[in-house]
């Protein structure tokens, strides 16, 4: 394996920010009151909760006490579809994309189950959503609307605000899983308009296992885990003292995040130029215009995804075919299929998402070996034929 | 600096597939492990850790070892080839009343066709296993099948399909040694495999036997059709009916249902009327033997006396090979053989060297 190794693929997870590396040694001990607790360790360990609901309500324009903090955005998610689902009698039906994470479209799923009903909104293969299909499905009887922020896979923007006001017009609630906006694009939450937001502290630079649910003060709010009284009776359990602190850490890099992002932009596009222009028979999946300034997703025809990963992954580079969830899975992506990609186009998908750590360096040397291993294989595929004639 | 020869290793998670791994790296390859996923375990019913070679454990054994080598290590999806090469036919044999052989139509169709893919596609120079086998040069430097230094481990047998294109980029490791030899390396170089159970039987068929699988995965209509009488050889009595011809193999003689005061055994499997021969144990001794759909690795003879060998562990015994066709072979035994079994592969060698094979069809 090559010693010098180069992540890419920052819309599955990020690297601990070098700050907030620094910060967690010099907590390491001091950490590990229960917040709950009164004596001195306790005080610690709320404290650090503490500023970091401060930290991420300023980053988000909401109140602090619109926060509640959870193991990610997974459960922030499922708290909403399925509590809503549980407790809101009078409206059952439910709204989402049909390109959402699979913690929402199995959620809906299951709530289908239950007897609600979902409607998906179809995407087209620009990735826009179908916002005619929209507004005929959101009626009196709609009690939740979830969409995402932003694309996993193909970074694509969709508008939420406008989306957030259709569904407010009929009375019904509003959720985006803001996971993929988060440090790559400002997320203004009191600007967004949206009932409920989901955020994983991990898609962040800060570590696993805390997440984020937003939850509007005039919305109806009610508690999925049982327990303590923590987070005021919203959410039960003890918390994730030093994953919150992590968390509220990054909440403080407003000024890099509008920074990164026009590095990142730059950087994106550049790969985008020389990758299209080195490479035949490549395209950008979804719309190259209203998408997040880290993300790139191709198609590259006659070339296996995963096949094409490994073999940049030997040489030291991190991307993904399509969503982390999928990978080890035969199936293409589900969010290509959805935007009426083939599945031969959606076995051939690539995604490089790039973060704060990428150099301009990192990205050539990237661009080099993907350019050198297309060539390999899409060469292999024909001398195969001949050779081994299978 | 010379660019390290690249090799990628097929890793089951098992002890010779680990030492196999490990023993590349110590020599200095550029390593790559692979596992390939074939069967869905949410499906199986293997206990986890029951030494068999497809449960997911195992991938997860596969991975931690390859992360003590520091290698990378992917796990390919192969369910659907599996299905469609393996499990089909190995169902279908049965169904027509033949012991089919599984491993070789995964060495065929996977290990030895989508991995020497995977080979050039991730850039490797080789496809390493863990099996045990020899790839040596005889005098005149052609490259050959050799079986292993270990003779009682030998897995040439599973191996007579192999392409001879493919021979000289082949490594097989531990073909060298002798499996206590295999068990020390591990243990020495602190894999964590190195005390696991060998992995013996159908990696697929679980813990509940062959029958229970086909009946997991055949329609009980299909297998109604199968039920047949036992009748006895050669006077044809009726000794009763049977609950279908998959039941049965040739040689068979626990779990016939037959209260008899001799031992009998299966002689002979009649898929026209489903009829289970039995009979005393000289009826299942042949001295010859047809074999279609043979391959071979290096040219034989003409009516050549070979060493072959009729099943897995099976000591090759002295056979002239007369050529009937393109792809078809009658064998004479120098000495009767005891069940030769349709479905199961003869297998050619001369010394030591594997020449090829071809499956025993019915006399």
């Amino acid at each position: 394996m090559n010693s010098r190794l180069v992540y890419l693929d920052h819309n599955a997870t990020t690297p601990l920010h070098p700050l907030v590396k620094n910060s967690l040694i010099q907590e390491l001990d001091s950490h590990f009151g229960n917040p709950s607790s009164i004596h001195w360790a306790g005080r610690k360990a709320k404290n650090l909760i503490r500023n970091a609901r401060q930290n991420l309500s300023e980053l988000f324009s909401v109140s602090p006490l619109e926060l509640i903090f959870t193991s990610g955005a997974s459960e922030s998610n499922n708290t909403v579809i399925q509590t809503l689902f549980l407790n809101l009698k009078n409206r059952t039906e439910y709204i989402c994309s049909a390109i959402e994470h699979p913690s929402v479209l199995k959620t809906m799923q299951h709530i289908e189950s239950l007897g609600a009903l979902v409607h998906r909104i179809p995407v087209s293969r620009e990735g826009q959503l179908d916002l005619e299909f929209y507004q005929n499905v959101l009626s009196e009887k709609t009690a939740l609307v979830s969409v995402m922020l932003a694309n996993n896979e193909t970074g694509n923007l969709f508008p939420i605000k406008r989306m957030a006001e259709m569904a407010h017009e009929k009375g019904a609630l509003f959720h985006t899983d803001a996971v993929q906006g988060l440090g790559k694009i400002d997320v203004n939450l009191k600007d967004l308009g949206v009932d409920y937001a989901s955020f994983s502290a991990h898609k962040f630079y800060a570590l696993k296992g805390s997440g984020l649910l937003y939850c509007k003060k005039s919305s109806p709010q009610f508690p999925f885990l049982f327990g303590g009284a923590q987070e005021r009776s919203r959410r039960g359990g003890t918390e994730n003292v030093l994953g919150i602190m992590t968390f509220g850490l990054m909440a403080k890099m407003k000024k890099e995040i509008t920074e990164e992002s026009l590095r990142l932009e730059k950087l994106r596009d550049h790969m985008q130029q020389q990758i299209l222009k080195l490479i035949p028979n490549t395209r950008v999946t979804g719309s190259s215009k209203n998408r997040l300034p880290n993300t790139l997703s191709l198609v590259i025809d006659g070339i296996d995804g995963e096949t094409l990963l490994m073999n940049l992954d030997i040489k030291g580079f991190a991307v993904s075919t399509g969503a982390a969830c999928s990978s080890g899975n035969p199936e293409p992506s589900p969010v290509l299929l959805a935007m009426g990609l083939s599945r031969a186009e959606a076995q051939g998908s690539l995604r490089v998402s790039l973060g704060w750590q990428n150099t301009e360096d990192e990205i050539n040397d990237f661009i080099k070996e993907l350019v050198l291993s297309v060539q390999r294989l899409r060469l292999i595929d024909t001398e195969f034929q001949k050779d081994f004639e299978l | 600096m010379i660019k390290k020869k690249r090799v990628l290793v097929a890793m089951s998670g098992g002890v010779d597939s680990s030492a196999a791994a490990a023993l590349l790296v110590d020599q200095g390859y550029d390593v790559v492990g692979a596992t390939m996923q074939v069967w869905d375990y949410s499906e199986c019913d293997i206990t986890e850790g029951s030494g068999t070679c497809c449960s997911s454990i195992d991938v997860d054994d596969a991975r931690a070892v390859a992360d003590h080598l520091k290698i990378p290590f992917y796990v390919l999806n192969c369910e659907a080839k599996f299905k469609a090469a393996v499990i089909d036919p190995f169902l279908k044999s049965y169904l027509d009343g033949q012991t089919p052989l599984p491993c070789v139509n995964c060495n065929t169709y996977l290990k030895f066709d989508h991995l020497v893919r995977k080979m050039k596609e991730l850039d490797c120079d080789y496809l390493a296993t863990g099996h045990y086998a020899q790839v040596l040069k005889n005098e005149s430097g052609e490259m050959g099948i050799y079986t292993s230094t270990d003779d009682w481990k030998d897995q040439t047998y599973f191996l007579f399909t192999l392409d001879p294109k493919i021979v000289p980029h082949l490594l097989f490791p531990v073909g060298g040694m002798t499996k206590p030899e295999v068990r020390a390396y591990c243990e020495q170089r602190g894999i964590q495999t190195a005390k696991k159970k060998d992995s013996t039987g159908i990696c697929f068929v679980g813990n509940k036997g062959y029958d229970h699988f086909i009946e997991s995965q055949v329609s009980k209509e299909i297998l109604d059709t199968k039920k047949g009488l036992i009748k006895r050889l050669p006077n044809g009595e009726v000794m009763g009916p049977h609950q279908g011809i998959h039941h049965y193999t040739l040689g068979q003689s626990k779990g016939l249902g037959l209260t008899h005061h001799e031992k009998l055994f299966v002689v002979k499997v009649d898929i026209t009327d489903n009829t289970v021969w039995v009979g005393e144990e000289k009826y299942l001794f042949s001295d010859q033997a047809q074999v279609v759909d043979s391959h071979l690795i290096n040219s034989v003879q003409d009516q050549e006396v070979l060493g072959v060998k009729i099943r897995y562990q099976h000591k090759p015994s002295m056979a002239k090979v007369i050529k009937t066709g393109d792809t078809t072979f009658k064998l004479e035994f120098l000495e009767p053989q005891r069940a030769v079994t349709p479905g199961q592969a003869a297998v050619f060698y001369r010394g030591r060297q594997l020449l090829g094979g071809g499956w025993i069809t019915k006399n």
